[in-house]
């Protein structure tokens, strides 16, 4: 893998990592919120490659590709219920409904 | 160099119609094309496996769900941003292109993928514990729903 694949690599994360994040403080509704965080999760599994060829044991950057893969897809299911619930409690998806949180 | 250029700028331009689209079925949408550059990039490194675990969870299942939810909820809320955070975020990535470049990288070795290295008992024990881990967090979620469903039964019960 050249230096230049790796830089290109990089500055492609790092653009849809930041993209991610404007997108999630542009948001209005929590699905928005939801596909903002998948892109993130997208920037951060790019940022991966590089790991494959840095570490002298290729099967641990597949252990770490596959704990960051399943981490992140039981993070966002755990989001997708809390829309479900928060749609079934305020019967709207915005994100203005959650600002004061906890137990009421 | 070409071809990863190549996927590299498509999932950059579909990410960034994500953030300018006003609809959030063609954001998400968008965003699953995003998903399915990366996992293309690492094909292209001869990475198939990640490629199938990222194409078939994320693209597959979670990407889905989440097409399915933005064509429910499929109407466009005025977005709540400044167009001034677009300065800080264009100094951050051009700081950060330039590190990377400035950096001069060296060329790493050539990636070899090795399966059948990866089952060893420690990482056998780490899978587990990982599948424990989720299988907890989801058994948690479900019961904080069953717990809402009684409790909103009970509410109309009372009500009629």
């Amino acid at each position: 893998m050249q230096a230049t694949d790796i830089s290109i690599i990089y500055v492609a994360s790092f653009a849809i990592l930041l993209i991610g994040y404007l997108t999630a403080i542009s948001s209005k509704d929590v699905i928005r919120l939801l596909i903002s965080l998948e892109l993130m999760f997208g920037a951060v599994f790019m940022s991966l490659i590089p790991l494959f060829s840095a570490i002298s044991n290729p099967p641990a950057a597949f252990g770490i590709a596959i704990l960051t893969i399943f981490t992140s897809s039981g993070e966002l299911l755990v989001l997708i219920y809390a829309i479900i619930t928060l749609d079934r409690q305020k019967k709207n998806i915005y994100t203005s409904s959650v600002t004061i949180g906890g137990d009421r | 160099m070409l071809l990863l250029s190549a996927l590299a700028c498509t999932a950059v331009l579909s990410s960034l119609v994500v953030l300018l689209t006003r609809d959030n079925f063609y954001a998400s949408m968008f965003m699953s094309a995003a998903m399915i550059m990366v996992a293309t990039i690492y094909a292209l490194f001869d990475l198939q496996p990640v490629f199938v675990l990222i194409v078939f969870i994320f693209v597959g299942a979670l990407g889905m769900v989440t097409v399915a939810l933005a064509a429910t909820y499929r109407f466009a809320p005025g977005r709540q941003i400044s167009w001034l955070w677009a300065l800080p975020v264009v100094i951050t990535a051009f700081i950060l292109a330039f590190s990377v470049y400035a950096a001069q990288l060296a060329p790493l070795g050539k990636i070899q993928f090795a399966l059948q290295g990866f089952i060893t008992p420690e990482y056998l024990l780490l899978i587990i514990f990982l599948t424990s881990l989720t299988v907890l967090l989801l058994l948690s979620v479900l019961k904080m729903g069953l717990k809402y469903g009684d409790k909103e039964e009970e509410q109309e019960g009372g009500g009629s």
